[in-house]
């Protein structure tokens, strides 16, 4: 959908994905961390092409925060190797290649705005100007106001120009709008706008699904610290779109709620059964005509976890 | 670029008032308190060396080392709040980290000296030679840059709660023992042997050692360099290490 819109600043359209080119904005392959018997991240593979603007997606404790810290050089990976721009962690960071809005991060206490930006610019090489850096994250009037003075949204919008200011190639956002209303986020989007017209590459984690499906170009989905799904937006937005069907319904079998229309998955155990439904209005008229004792009958849209397990088909996840 | 960095970092420092009023006012008004307790008299045993000056230099100390420590001390606040994780993002290495933050925690130790050594000169007419007010001063000044970074160590340590505790905890063990605030002469002779060990040891005995003449001033210098070295070695080990969420 958007690569065809998205200007690239480096002269070439996006490469598949499955090129694992030595251009590639970001390169993480067989990444690991193991904290004691929990797997945070258990073999991450990922190539990102420059101009890609990618969410990375999943539920709470799925390893997305790790995988960014990972890639930065936060933290280093058990086993497997994280690559920006063919460098090492470490060494993009040095060259201000990569900008990132961490999680959680909070700004100082005791700085206004324009000096926590400047603090950051003086210690990069080749930092733009932190007038510019305000600007483009929109908080050019609030630049000697005290960072306990700013609200939640201008808060992220001042971390984004924190982000910013080294003039990256990459930026690497951590849930950055997890504290904002919904029309703060669309705001903090659209500045975000400026910086992916010009051909840079935007990773970003988040556990809202329609932030994924509206800002970014393509959605990486990640459970238990793996990549279960990688697609573009029309991808997974397809699969949101259905349904699951949960009933009670005496004699079931698997084979026989497969069968019925607009179904996608069944599940069924002793009397109770759950439809993934492609379809859920087709399935429930067939469910009521051809099994009329059925009842507890319940149709909802799926979440977020449900979607991961229709697009991925795993149903050892269902226990989880 | 680096410098525009350190005079942010100072600029912080100074600002926090409430701080500033801790570290500066209160030595000065304990010195005031003081001289009023023990009255002007010189101390015993000794050549005509007065309490106004003892209590002078004592105090410039340990303002000093309070502030120093205090400074480093309040990185755990930065920790906390993940702002040191967006430090790690930015080329500044471990070594510039605490040099910087050092560097700001010793600059913040000389205004509580030089105002205590000011109303001990102006108010309670203390009179040094210029190479005593030097030793007093700027020997002092230098003699607090190991609390400088022992208090970086606390805030790589301590968490933003647990900070207070900290530093508390050591200002008393190193300000006793140590002798800023009493003498170590009172001290049996097996505590006196301890004390010897401590930097505060030697910070004190380079202010009081400006008065009696009787500072061994090398022993000084290996003594406050070899724990400067110490804990920087510690501090850099920890900022290196302690790169995950806090």
């Amino acid at each position: 959908m958007s690569e065809t819109t998205r200007g690239s600043g480096y002269g070439h359209q996006p490469p598949g994905r499955a090129e694992v080119s030595a251009g590639a904005a970001v390169s993480l392959s067989g990444l690991r961390k193991h904290y004691g018997e929990v797997r945070a991240v258990d073999g991450v593979d990922l190539v990102i092409a420059p101009g890609e603007v990618v969410a990375l997606l999943g539920p709470n404790g799925a390893g997305k925060s790790t995988t960014v810290d990972m890639l930065l050089g936060l933290s280093d990976p058990d086993s497997g190797e994280a690559r920006i721009f063919g460098q090492t962690p470490h060494d993009a960071v040095s060259g201000g290649v990569v900008g990132a809005m961490l999680q959680e991060g909070s700004l100082l206490d005791d700085a206004t705005v324009g000096e926590t930006v400047g603090m950051i610019a003086s210690l990069h090489r080749k930092p733009m100007p932190v007038a510019e850096a305000l600007r483009r994250a929109g908080v050019a009037d609030l630049s000697n106001r005290r960072c306990t003075k700013l609200s939640g949204g201008q808060k992220q919008r001042v971390r984004f120009a924190v982000a910013l200011v080294c003039d990256p190639h990459l930026l690497v956002l951590d849930e950055p709008t997890s504290a904002m209303d919904v029309g703060t986020r669309r705001e903090f989007w659209q500045s975000m706008k400026e910086f992916t017209d010009a051909g840079k590459t935007v990773l970003f984690a988040t556990h809202y699904l329609d932030e994924a499906e509206e800002f970014a170009d393509r959605v990486v989905l990640m459970r238990a610290g793996r990549i279960i799904a990688d697609g573009s937006v029309a991808e997974v937005r397809s699969v949101v779109s259905g349904r699951t069907l949960t009933a009670q319904v005496p004699g079931a079998t698997v084979p026989a709620m497969a069968s019925l229309p607009g179904v996608r998955g069944a599940d069924v155990r002793g009397e109770r059964v759950v439809l993934d439904c492609a379809d859920s209005d087709a399935t429930i008229r067939a469910l009521i005509t051809t099994y009329p004792q059925a009842y507890d009958i319940e149709i909802r849209a799926l979440g977020l976890e449900e979607a991961f397990l229709a697009l991925t088909g795993d149903n050892e996840g269902a226990t989880r | 670029m680096k410098a525009a960095y350190l005079g942010l970092e100072a600029k912080r420092a100074l600002r926090n008032s409430r701080f500033l009023m801790f570290t500066v006012v209160f030595p000065v008004v304990l010195y005031i308190i003081d001289v009023a307790a023990f009255g002007k008299g010189n101390v015993p045993g000794t050549s005509g060396v007065p309490y106004t000056a003892v209590l002078m230099v004592s105090l410039g100390a340990f303002g000093a080392f309070m502030a120093a420590m205090n400074t480093g001390a309040r990185t755990a606040v930065e920790r906390s709040v993940g702002w040191q994780r967006q430090l790690r993002l930015t080329p500044l290495k471990p070594t510039g980290y605490l040099v910087a933050k050092a560097a700001v925690g010793t600059l913040v130790a000389l205004p509580p000296i030089v105002l205590v050594s000011l109303v001990g000169l102006l108010m309670e007419h203390v009179h040094l030679s210029a190479g005593a007010w030097a030793q007093a001063v700027l020997g002092v000044w230098v003699a607090s840059i190991p609390f400088a970074v022992l208090g970086l160590l606390v805030g790589q340590l301590a968490t933003a709660e647990t900070m207070q505790v900290f530093t508390s905890g050591l200002m008393i063990v190193l300000g006793f023992l140590g002798g800023i605030l009493i003498p170590v002469q009172v001290f049996p002779q097996w505590l006196s042997n301890i004390s010897q060990v401590l930097p505060s040891y030697w910070l004190a005995q380079v202010g009081q050692g400006s008065l009696y003449g009787n500072t061994d001033i090398g022993k000084a210098v290996l003594w406050l360099a070899g724990w400067t070295v110490v804990f920087a070695f510690l501090v850099v080990r920890r900022y290196q290490r302690d790169s995950a969420r806090v």
